[in-house]
């Protein structure tokens, strides 16, 4: 016995409001969620970045600071061997100074240069000659000078000439 | 008046309060942290790279600097670097002297950071000029060579009988005896 002409719809507990909500929020939270998981992605990305960039800024500065320690020590070289050279070349000059001081009437038989001093071994053929062409210049460069003289067997002086420069009386020179 | 709200309706305004609740608390005690968290490691990441990106312009900086000191001492260095030998320096040198004698090197105390070697020599020359020519060539020769005093001259028959003593400077060696590698 049928007391209806229609079928009875079947009740669901997803109505169509439920289902409407229930999308409205599965999409927000599906992009919340993304959001998220980009957030934590890029915090990750940054930070594994951040400790390579640390790492290559060590190993940089490492690499600088050799470098700079090859570049002083090029430098300290550089300016070392300058010194040698110009004590080198100042040597070579002092040296032509010397033997362009002694005159063409006094023959140098020994010279020996020290650090402070200069002694000459030599003949002369008179004392007035050595002492006016030789022993002047030289009391005019060093501030001790001693001269000695003994005969020769031609008749002329052999001399020994022995001067000295006061180191300490260089360096207030120097420094005036 | 009386408002009707069926029970399904009740249920779902519920569930839409809770999701809202959710979504809300979500958003604000997450969220926008680990946004701000992200903001601040971004700056911190941005900052790490300029520095990163300055020191790396410095370095090749330094680089240039370092490889145009080395081209432009290039002599200065291996001079450094070489052992002194008196054969071949002999060998070198001998064309000023008519003759020339090396005493064997004794090593001094250390000068500025350098090895000094003392070598006495003993020669004969010509004229003086031999002597300033030799202390020409000197600069240019393969070892870091200081004349040093005293020096002897000395009449001997036509010839002139000279000593001096030469300072060789090289690079300091570490304790195995090798030169150390970042010099």
């Amino acid at each position: 016995m049928k007391h209806s002409f229609i079928l009875p719809r079947k009740k669901t507990p997803l109505t169509k409001e439920l289902q409407l909500v229930l999308t409205f929020f599965g999409v927000t939270l599906f992009m919340l969620l993304l959001t998220y998981s980009f957030l934590l992605y890029k915090d990750y990305s940054f930070a594994e970045d951040k400790a390579q960039a640390r790492i290559a800024k060590a190993d940089l500065s490492a690499n600088i600071s050799v470098m700079k320690e090859k570049i002083r020590y090029i430098e300290q070289q550089n300016m070392f061997s300058e010194t040698i050279f110009t004590k080198n070349s100042v040597l070579k000059d002092s040296i032509a100074n010397l033997f362009d001081l002694v005159p063409q009437r006094i023959t140098l038989s020994e010279a020996s240069l020290l650090k402070n001093g200069l002694i000459l071994y030599g003949i002369t053929p008179n004392k007035d000659v050595y002492n006016f062409m030789l022993q002047a210049p030289l009391r005019s460069i060093f501030h001790r000078s001693y001269s000695s003289f003994y005969p020769a067997k031609n008749g002329w002086l052999r001399f020994v000439s022995t001067n000295y420069v006061d180191e300490e009386e260089e360096e207030l020179n120097s420094e005036d | 008046m009386k408002i009707n709200i069926s029970r399904q309706n009740i249920y779902l305004l519920v569930l839409s309060i809770v999701l809202l609740i959710f979504v809300l608390l979500f958003s604000f005690l997450t969220l926008i942290p680990e946004g701000k968290e992200y903001r601040i490691q971004r700056t911190e990441l941005n900052k790490e790279t300029l520095e990163l990106k300055q020191l790396e312009n410095f370095s090749a900086q330094t680089l240039e600097r370092l490889q145009k000191l080395q081209s432009d001492n290039r002599h200065i260095i291996s001079a450094f670097d070489a052992s002194f030998n008196p054969e071949r320096f002999e060998k070198q040198h001998r064309s000023f002297f008519n003759t020339l004698e090396l005493a064997k090197k004794v090593q001094l105390e250390n000068e500025d950071e350098f090895c000094v070697y003392e070598v006495n020599t003993t020669s004969q020359i010509n004229s003086p000029k031999s002597f300033y020519d030799f202390l020409s060539a000197v600069n240019k020769s393969d070892w870091i060579i200081g004349i040093n005093f005293p020096i002897n001259f000395k009449r001997d028959a036509e010839m002139i009988r000279s000593s001096f003593t030469m300072k060789v400077y090289n690079n300091p060696k570490d304790s195995s005896g090798n030169k150390p590698l970042m010099k």
